[in-house]
């Protein structure tokens, strides 16, 4: 799972931190996807496009459920905005510290859940045909790029950890 | 700085002996989270082993679910808060 060939991985445990090698079309849409990120995460956390940012923890005892919505629904809204500001403020980084890194991953995951939840994806192995005719066609390379992305992402901290 | 509180010892109120019993934090399997993601937050949270995270992650792909901690209410909830920061589908229950 873990076994790829790292050559040419954008993101790279380095001494110190991770080096991030983008080209600048990546950068530049990274930045434009921020703007839509922003917008998401300001809608009603029972917005169906956003449910997946914000799950029940309690399944079966409504009061509990309500009573932790209350408490945490801010506070998960207000730390996915940090992450968002922290890829915006180093989006331009040839490296990244490890807490700048995580909030890479955290915005980047944030924002595949949400294209997920557009695109109905509710099958594990379910093969995104892409047709560019196709009105979701921006949406399913947009997923499918953030997925690459988060894949490079994840494995150089988790690589990082075995040192 | 005040001196540390004398332990206090309140009397036993709750007689529910459902009260003692451990809450188990649950993770479902959702199809859009990573396989190697999933694996990364159960080490990073959890302190987990790659061995023991993996083994867990694969339990949530192949059987649905999985219990990932355990404890009191307080640490179930702040587990399941942390794994919803991470976009991971959890539920709590007393076990």
């Amino acid at each position: 799972m873990f076994g790829r060939n790292k050559r040419n991985a954008r993101i790279a445990s380095v001494a110190g931190g991770y080096g991030l090698r983008l080209d600048d079309r990546e950068r530049v849409l990274i930045r434009q996807i921020l703007g839509d990120m922003r917008a998401l995460l300001m809608l009603d956390a029972g917005d169906p496009r956003v449910r997946r940012l914000y799950p029940s923890a309690y399944a079966d005892d409504a009061a509990k459920e309500d009573e932790y919505r209350r408490l945490t629904h801010e506070e998960l809204r207000s730390a996915r905005l940090a992450n968002v500001d922290t890829v915006e403020a180093s989006i331009d980084a040839s490296t990244l510290t490890e807490e700048q890194l995580t909030a890479w991953m955290q915005a980047i995951n944030s924002l595949r859940l949400v294209l997920g939840t557009l695109l109905d994806i509710n099958d594990d192995d379910q093969e995104l045909s892409f047709d560019p005719d196709d009105p979701e066609a921006r949406t399913q390379a947009l997923y499918g790029y953030l997925g690459g992305l988060l894949d490079e992402i994840v494995d150089a901290q988790l690589e990082a950890l075995e040192r | 700085m005040s001196a540390a509180p004398a332990e206090v010892k309140l009397p036993e109120t709750d007689d529910d002996q459902a009260a003692d019993r451990p809450w188990i934090v649950i993770v479902w399997n959702d199809p859009i989270n990573l396989m190697s993601y999933v694996v990364l937050v159960f080490q990073k949270l959890f302190g987990y082993s790659r061995e023991k995270a993996t083994e867990l992650m694969l339990d949530v792909h192949h059987k649905g679910r999985a219990v990932v901690s355990s404890g009191t209410r307080e640490k179930a909830e702040l587990d399941v808060f942390r794994l919803h920061e991470h976009g991971l589908w959890a539920t709590m229950r007393q076990d």
